[in-house]
């Protein structure tokens, strides 16, 4: 039923209302400059694998209905001048090339951090170990997933420096790259288990979070940089980054959602606070830098940036 | 039947002769069925005032007495000091205002009234459930501040409209102080001097002029030609001679005393009317600070719409406390921080109440009320606009409502018919014969004998309208001859008057001698108008076909006319003339009027015309259309009942065919005991037989006789009638335009009061005011109101179905876990933004079928919010309507990646601040303020799905039996405003403030509005339906259930 539906509704599109299908594993079209045509046609298609894999039997009528009403709001014969009128306001209302609404952006690319802390305060003392324990259990937690045996045997290893483009049918499992653990080296806890809490060096993992479709500026990875937030910069001595790259590397986008990417590994950058100062707060704020990056959104402070507080007592 | 006859004919000549013989003793029990019926429910004091004023009998005593009595002296008057004293003790003379309920009580009360109470104890949760999250972490969001200061300000808000609002309706006592004559001129010390009449006292000796008021209740001590005009007191139109005499055991009848704020007339046969009197009584304990203190302490009762209105806000509030009562133990018992379960509560309090309704039926009723003005029925209370509409018995005084309160000629008798003459407010068709001579004479002794003149500088005033010097008969005669006969001015000129003798009281006629206006007939013309006992008594010759015969067999048939109009209560007026012949009287005759050394028998009797008040010519059209309304109109009035019965018969209260006890007995020639009384349909009661009715008797008589007339009612027998009535469960509303009527004028649901005859007491006791004192407009009121009742349920329904929209997103909130799916201050951009002018256009709608031939509702069944209204709305399109905006709902969390089955139970890690990457069905990982903007842009979502609905909504909502196309769908313009208002609001919170975080509305991508139409047109649909099915099977189950 559902899939008779959509794909009944798929043909009917005109070219020009392809904005109209901007969930977000739909975007990564307009990246394919060079063959918008096709791009187009896969974004007809696109939507329907999802739908389908997504078919779930509690969604009833009422996403039925929705798919009806699409029609009826939607199925409006082209070449008409006034619906075109219609369709440039539209496009400005929600610029579904920049997934941008009224200029403003819907879904930023935003990071989060491990291990996790309340209120993002990492708060310790080196010689009691009952302070940091959980820091070092929840990153082990954490982790689990990216051990390297697991990744070996459920991903592949695919050619770094590109994005990991998989083309065909949308209900097509995709593969995913590895992300192995031993990648973060110091911070992997293969070596130190303590993460370096034990030694006031406390590695914190940056991930950033999975939006389906979405990439980063064509070849040029998105950088990581960290500082302090508010007072003596030289509170922080020094960073060392894992992979030293401090980037996110581009073959792990783009992302195609849980449905068929089943295995897909977030990738990671570890932030290895080698010098801090001790025996005070020192707010420290990591930010994404790249083309196009957003990392100043005021309202939502998880936007292309994370802030949090060290306080390392000795 | 011959025994009757001078009483009627005396009715004209001496309005107060009259009274004595109905109304012996009657003062005295007047007082005494007051204090059996009325005090009881009345404080201590006035019964002991009322019983105090039982006991005034000054009028009997006599001069010596008096001064003995007030310690005051006839010619020197009182001591400064001693007056000084007096003033101490009684107080000042003037009214006590009542007391009056401080403005900021009144403006608190607003505030605290309706749904106020309950949206207070949502604010204060909001600002008790942040201080409790405040003292927990010290970061915590100010919404919920914000939230109850938007509470606190939308009652505020709906308070003042309130307010103000009431404000506006004025206060009783104003008007009685306006009254109060300013300076009083007294004698003290031996001295005239003039004080300001507040410190008059007891025993002072006062001097009025005509056209002073009266400065307190006096008794007269000498009179010269005074007349007082009793109407506002008593409601007759005649004024009243005054004297010193003592004529009636009633202080209210007796000649000797004047009341407080009547006015003084100077009589016309006297140039210096002057009355010197002893003050009796002053301030509150007059007899007009009687009625005052009765008018005021009779309790404004509340409108039927506003009982309609506190049962409505009952069932609301009722709803929202069980409602969230329950879900708060729900919310509580599932583990919920008590802190959220507050909040829980909060918004299903917010969501329950329809903050925007009171105002917008408010508005509703200001724009009836407007509507209204233009109708001529000015509303001082905004309320009243329903009332009418429910009004089920209109209690109509008869003096300047029914009729139009100025004599008019009626009909005339001569040549041994009788003719009818055009009693119309312009007279403009006169039809009776106008050629013979018998007219030609009598309509010269109408022009000429009478004293009456137009005032000067009236030119372009229509006749019926100017103003004239002279008494009320008078009047009518010159205005009948002015309009007939043209000038009368120059008639009289032509006609040069010789001699003349005014009417007084003993002669009862009226004569005066003239030049004729032939030049070749040197006699003189001696003309006679007076009262037909009179008349007929010094005439000898009869004129028919203008020639004269003996007065013998024709003097039966006058008599015969006579008792005929007699019958109706017309005053009838004797007309006859005499040509005194020239060698008795030549040019140069001295008249002398007092030696009378002329002939004054033997005259030539020439007609007779019999004048009445008569009826407005609108009123048995209205009155006919009332009776088809299912209404009852009642006459009460003051005035004598066989004038009354005259005037119900011909405008209707009576109907032709129907019959009192007394018609009866007089058909079957039985005695009136015989007759079973309830054989009759109508009835006339007289105040006298009132007085001596338990309160059952006269439920008996309102319940069992359709046509009632009440006569000879004093203002506290009004105030029973009125109770009376309404013990029947009937809204009654009462016309009227005296002082005597407003104590009634408030007891009444609502009191009508003349805008032109009436006094000021009337107009600030009552509720509407008949700008142009038509009974007519009354009609239109009872119309307007009814509609606007219809459309008030219209208003409410419209309004209440979308609350069900509004509570279910909280209840599906706390029992299935998803984020939140609309705001509390969404909810109140809905209340008090969208949704204010629809539900205003909607009192716009005409009626859906005629609304005047269907009965009055009852006050008890036909409630403004019933069963099926709230369960048609609550459950039938309300649940709809929740469906759909859900829908919308999830539509735009689907397409950002949140599918149904995900938000099942997410909203506790939703709203965990510290989670900023909850994944969601796609595994997207979302930040907390990613997430609340989807929250906000699910808000707009439902916002905008409960909108498209809501204009389907009140579409269906302009009719609740016809359907859309048979009512029109573009006759009410104002419905699309609405609507277009509607959407303009949406896209503007939408788009033009979505950027303000506050308000949490975002830009809601254009497809999400064309969600919900689809469930838009199934409402329409779905109400279709019921609304055929309605009209297929009246009386079934269906229509039981599913009319509201």
């Amino acid at each position: 039923m559902r899939r008779q539906l959509r794909s009944r509704r798929a043909p009917s599109f005109p070219y020009s209302y392809r904005y109209r299908l901007d969930d977000p594993d739909e975007v990564n079209q307009n990246y394919l400059a060079d063959e918008e045509e096709e791009a187009e046609e896969e974004a007809r298609v696109t939507v329907v694998p999802k739908s389908e894999e997504e078919e779930e039997e509690e969604e009833k009528e009422e996403e039925e209905e929705e798919g009806k009403e699409e029609e009826e709001g939607q199925g409006q014969p082209t070449g008409n001048a006034w619906w075109q009128k219609l369709q440039i306001m539209n496009e400005y209302l929600w610029d579904p090339e920049r997934r941008m609404f009224l200029a403003r952006t819907g879904q930023s690319w935003s990071v989060m951090i491990r291990p996790f802390a309340h209120s993002l305060n990492f708060n310790f003392n080196v010689s009691e170990p009952d302070t940091w324990q959980h820091y070092v259990i929840s990153l082990n937690g954490f982790l689990q997933g990216y051990n390297d045996s697991l990744q070996e045997e459920m991903n592949v290893d695919c050619p770094p420096g590109q994005y990991f483009i998989q083309d065909g049918n949308e209900d097509e499992d995709k593969k995913a790259c590895q992300f192995k653990r031993s990648f973060l080296k110091n911070c992997s806890g293969l070596e130190d288990p303590t993460f370096g809490y034990s030694t006031g060096q406390p590695c914190i993992l940056l991930k950033m979070n999975r939006v389906v479709g979405f990439r980063p500026e064509l070849g040029d990875p998105v950088k990581v940089s960290c500082k302090v937030q508010r007072g003596d910069e030289n509170d922080i001595r020094s960073i060392s980054y894992y992979p030293e790259s401090a980037s996110f590397d581009l073959r792990y986008y783009p992302y195609y959602g849980k449905l068929t990417h089943v295995n897909y590994t977030s990738p990671l950058v570890a932030m290895h606070f080698t010098d801090v100062v001790k025996n005070q707060a020192v707010p420290v704020q990591c930010q994404l830098k790249g083309k196009g990056i957003i990392n100043d959104v005021i309202n939502d402070r998880f936007v292309g940036r994370v802030i949090f507080t060290l306080n390392i007592e000795t | 039947m011959s025994q009757q006859t001078p009483e009627i004919y005396s009715v004209e000549l001496s309005g107060t002769k009259d009274i004595v013989k109905t109304d012996k003793g009657d003062g005295k029990e007047k007082y005494r069925g007051l204090k059996n019926n009325c005090l009881e429910r009345k404080k201590k004091n006035h019964k002991e005032e009322f019983q105090k004023e039982l006991h005034l009998d000054d009028h009997k005593l006599s001069n010596r007495e008096l001064e003995k009595k007030y310690g005051t002296d006839i010619i020197t008057g009182l001591s400064s000091t001693r007056a000084a004293e007096l003033l101490a003790r009684d107080g000042p003379n003037s009214l006590t205002p009542p007391k009056q309920t401080p403005e900021i009580v009144k403006f608190l009360k607003q505030m605290v009234g309706g749904f106020s109470v309950l949206l207070w104890v949502g604010a204060f949760l909001c600002w008790i459930a942040f201080g409790i999250e405040y003292s927990s972490n010290k970061s915590a969001s100010l919404n919920n501040v914000y939230l109850g200061s938007v509470l606190v300000l939308v009652v505020i808000f709906t308070g003042i409209f309130a307010y103000y609002q009431e404000a506006k309706s004025t206060n009783i006592m104003s008007s009685f102080k306006k009254m109060i004559p300013q300076q009083a001129l007294v004698i003290r010390d031996s001295e005239k001097k003039t004080i300001p009449s507040e410190q008059l006292v007891v025993g002072d000796i006062v001097e009025v002029k005509g056209g002073d008021q009266i400065p307190a209740d006096i008794r007269v001590l000498s009179s010269q030609g005074c007349r007082v005009d009793n109407s506002s007191l008593t409601g007759e139109s005649e004024p009243q001679p005054r004297s010193s005499e003592f004529t009636h055991e009633n202080p209210l009848e007796t000649k000797n005393i004047c009341f407080y704020s009547t006015t003084c007339l100077e009589a016309s046969t006297c140039p210096v009317g002057t009355i010197t009197g002893m003050v009796i009584n002053t301030g509150d304990r007059t007899i007009i600070g009687h009625i005052a203190s009765l008018a005021s302490g009779v309790g404004n009762e509340k409108t039927p719409i506003a009982i309609e209105i506190e049962h409505f806000v009952h069932i609301v509030a009722g709803v929202a406390v069980s409602i969230g009562i329950l879900f708060f133990i729900i919310a509580v018992s599932m583990n919920y921080r008590v802190l959220d379960s507050i909040i829980f509560l909060i918004g299903i309090i917010v969501a329950n109440v329809p903050e925007g309704l009171l105002a917008t039926v408010t508005v509703t009723l200001s724009l009836t009320a407007k509507r209204m003005a233009k109708k001529n029925c000015l509303v001082k209370n905004l309320e009243a606009v329903e009332t009418l509409g429910s009004t089920s018995i209109i209690c109509s005084d008869k003096t300047g409502t029914l009729t139009q309160n100025r004599m008019t000629v009626a009909h005339l008798w001569f040549d041994n018919q009788i003719f009818v003459a055009d009693t119309s407010e312009n007279h403009s068709n006169q039809v009776f014969d106008q050629s013979s001579r018998t007219w030609a004479s009598l309509s010269k002794i109408i022009t000429l004998c009478n004293r009456a003149e137009f005032k000067p500088g009236q030119e372009n005033v229509p006749i019926m309208k100017k103003a004239v010097i002279g008494d009320a008969s008078e009047t009518a005669l010159l205005k009948f001859s002015e309009v007939i006969l043209g000038d009368v001015m120059e008639i009289r000129k032509r006609n040069r008057k010789v001699a003349e003798i005014p009417f007084n009281s003993t002669n009862k006629f009226q004569l005066s001698i003239h030049e004729t206006d032939d030049p070749h007939d040197k006699r003189f013309l001696m003309v006679m108008k007076g009262a037909p006992e009179r008349i007929l008594e010094k005439c000898s010759t009869i004129m028919i076909n203008g020639e004269e015969h003996p007065l013998d067999s024709t003097a039966r048939a006058c008599q015969v006319a006579c008792m005929e109009l007699g019958k109706m209560d017309e005053r009838v007026l004797c007309f006859c003339h005499l040509y005194l012949p020239a060698h008795e009287f030549p040019e140069t005759y001295k008249f002398d009027t007092d030696a009378m050394n002329f002939p004054t028998s033997n005259l030539c009797f020439v007609g007779l015309l019999s004048m009445i008040d008569p009826p407005r010519s609108t009123v048995p059209d209205a009155v006919t259309k009332c009776r088809s309304a299912g209404i009852k109109v009642i006459m009460v009035t003051g005035d004598h009942p066989i004038t009354a019965k005259a005037i119900a018969k011909s405008v209707g209260i009576i109907s032709a065919n129907s019959e009192t006890v007394e018609d009866i007995a007089r058909r079957l020639s039985i005695a009136v005991e015989q007759v079973n009384k309830w054989d009759a349909k109508a009835a006339v009661v007289t105040g006298m037989e009132l007085k001596d009715m338990s309160s059952e008797q006269v439920d008996e008589i309102l319940a069992n006789y359709q046509e009632i007339v009440f006569a000879r009612t004093s203002p506290q027998q009004k105030l029973i009638i009125v109770e009376g009535c309404q013990r029947q469960d009937a809204v009654v509303a009462v016309t009227g335009d005296g002082v005597n009527d407003s104590p009634a004028l408030k007891k009444a649901d609502i009191g009508v009061a003349m805008g032109i005859a009436g006094s000021d007491a009337a107009k600030n006791a009552a509720d509407m005011v008949l700008l142009d004192d038509n009974f007519a407009s009354i009609v239109t009121g009872v119309e307007e109101g009814r509609l606007i009742f219809d459309n008030l349920k219209k208003t409410i329904a419209y309004t209440l179905t979308k609350n069900i929209a509004e509570l279910c997103p909280f209840l599906i909130y706390i029992i299935v876990g998803l984020p939140l799916p609309i705001g509390t201050i969404t909810i109140l951009f809905i209340d008090l933004g969208t949704d204010i002018i629809p539900s205003i256009a909607l009192a716009y709608e005409k009626a859906e079928s005629d609304i005047m031939n269907r009965k009055p509702r009852h006050k008890k069944k036909d409630r403004l919010v019933n069963q099926p209204l709230a369960v048609y709305s609550y459950l039938h399109i309300g649940l709809m309507q929740a469906l759909g905006a859900f829908l919308v709902y999830f539509t735009v969390y689907a397409q950002e990646g949140f599918l149904p089955r995900r938000l099942i139970n997410l909203r506790v890690e939703w709203e965990k601040d510290y989670v900023n990457d909850l994944e969601d069905s796609y595994g997207q990982e979302w930040t907390r303020y990613q997430r609340a903007y989807l929250e906000w842009t699910g808000y707009t979502a439902f916002f905008v799905g409960i909108l498209v609905q809501q204009i389907a909504d009140l579409i269906i909502r302009k009719t609740r039996r016809n359907s859309i196309f048979q009512q029109g769908p573009f006759r009410n313009k104002v419905i699309w405003v609405g609507i277009a208002s509607q959407i303009i609001i949406g896209l503007v919170l939408s788009y033009g403030l979505g950027s303000v975080t506050a308000l949490s509305f975002t830009m809601l991508r254009a497809q999400y509005w064309f969600v919900a139409v689809p469930h838009a047109i199934l409402i329409w649909v779905y109400d279709e339906v019921r609304k055929l099915f309605i009209r297929l099977y009246p009386g079934s189950w269906w229509d039981k259930n599913m009319y509201y």
